[in-house]
């Protein structure tokens, strides 16, 4: 502006290293250059980089001397770029370590109460498991006594507490088998998984009458899987008392064994689409019309994990659900 | 033969620039200077306004054709104190040509320059 004013012959145009400047008239025409600038401005960028030059385009308005356009180029200083680098990343890092550590606070903190609740679950089942196996065996035992040595009147009565603690019994099963979290020693050997179906469908006869519930078997002959039996059974069991338990009042069970798989079909009352996924995680309860605690399925899915079997389940509410195994 | 070509081409440019500057300073700046109008000032406003030496010459070409307030480069202000300009006689050529001597003449790029650091 001070050169524009005065128009002298001489007009100085200082530029501190390591700056070079070039100005542009309104054409991209060159003026005035204090290095080797192109006589035409061929950029519209505000910035862009020059082999190792950053070069920098500003548009001046009004035009003192003419000039519209100067061209600023500074050579890049690639010690402050890596310095900045190295900030950026140590930065980052910093911050990405202190955000793991809030994360981890507020994540413990979030899920205290949750962590406490599945803490007290544990604590209950572990405490309940002791002190259910001696009643219950007393209770079982008592009862097939009465029904061998004595005539008793009281028939449906005494298969309704026959029903109540193999219930009892099956649950106490379940939960040693999560207390002891499947850490004991299996004896895995070849079963005939027929005749086992046979007498665990025997074992829930009771249940099964009581509800006027339609069996129907399909069972291959001396089907044989390697298992240890009383993971065949708890697989068993928790599926067959799912299907007594949630099937309607003088519904359909059907039971299919063939040399590949093991089907239940029920007709009872079914799992929602989006509790499908979720249904095999321990403490889940698609349904809270029946009693329990959400763990014969999680032992189920634990049991088909364990030997490499596939869990297939499929549902429609209302109409029933479909669980096959295959092996 | 080339050189010849050359020398008689250079020579010719310069004795042309030489007339030009002459008549510039005859045809023009002489009677700024008599009646104390500022050529420089003049100048300096098409050049902060169009910043582009072509469009400062079609503008001061068009003045001169036409001179009436609307086409000046300078306020109204500036015509209570200088007379407006009569038409001029010259022709278009001659008027081209010393338009280009006082661009010339004023360029601020031949003027610009970096001082030496002591």
């Amino acid at each position: 502006m001070v050169l524009h004013r005065t128009l002298h012959d001489k007009l100085p145009f200082i530029v501190d290293k390591p700056y070079k400047c070039a100005l542009y008239d309104i054409d991209k025409n060159l003026i005035f250059a204090t290095d080797t600038s192109p006589k035409q401005l061929q950029k519209d960028e505000e910035y862009y980089l020059d082999n190792s030059n950053i070069v920098h385009i500003v548009e001046i308005d009004p035009y003192y001397l003419g000039v519209s356009y100067l061209l600023i180029n500074v050579p890049i200083n690639q010690d402050k770029i890596t310095n900045l680098q190295i900030m950026i990343v140590l930065f980052m890092l910093g911050a990405g370590f202190f955000f793991l550590l809030i994360g981890y606070f507020l994540g413990r903190l979030f899920i205290a109460p949750m962590r406490d609740s599945i803490t007290t679950m544990n604590r209950f089942i572990q405490d309940t498991t002791h002190e259910l196996n001696t009643p219950i065996s007393t209770i079982l035992t008592n009862l097939e006594l009465i029904d061998t040595l004595y005539e008793c009147e009281a028939k449906k009565e005494m298969q309704r507490i026959e029903i109540a603690s193999k219930t009892l019994s099956r649950i106490y099963d379940d939960l040693t088998y999560l207390k002891l979290n499947h850490n004991y020693n299996r004896d895995i050997r070849v079963i005939d998984i027929s005749a086992l179906l046979k007498e665990r469908l025997l074992y829930f006869s009771s249940a099964i009458q009581s509800k006027d519930i339609e069996l129907v078997e399909y069972i291959d002959q001396s089907v044989l899987i390697k298992i240890d039996r009383d993971d065949a059974i708890r697989l068993i069991d928790n599926l067959l008392s799912n299907a007594i338990k949630y099937n309607i009042s003088k519904g359909r069970l059907e039971t299919i064994l063939t040399n590949r798989k093991l089907t239940f079909i029920d007709s009872g009352i079914g799992i929602e689409n989006k509790d499908l996924k979720s249904i095999l995680n321990r403490f889940r309860r698609a349904n809270g019309s029946e009693g329990g605690f959400g763990i014969g399925l999680h032992i189920v899915d634990q049991i088909v994990q364990n030997y490499h079997f596939t869990l297939a389940l499929k549902s429609k509410l209302q109409e029933g659900t479909e669980v096959t195994i295959t092996w | 033969m080339v050189k010849y070509i050359l020398f008689i081409l250079i020579t010719a440019t310069s004795l042309f620039a030489q007339d030009s500057s002459v008549s510039l300073q005859r045809d023009c700046l002489a009677c700024h200077q008599l009646h104390s109008i500022p050529s420089q000032m003049i100048y300096r406003r098409y050049l902060m306004k169009y910043s582009s030496k072509k469009i400062i010459k079609e503008k001061i070409l068009d003045y001169l054709k036409n001179p009436f307030q609307e086409n000046s480069i300078m306020p109204a202000q500036f015509f209570l104190k200088f007379k407006m300009k009569e038409s001029s006689p010259l022709s278009s050529k001659e008027m081209n040509m010393l338009i280009d001597a006082y661009i010339e003449y004023y360029d601020v790029s031949k003027k610009l320059f970096t001082p030496k650091k002591s």
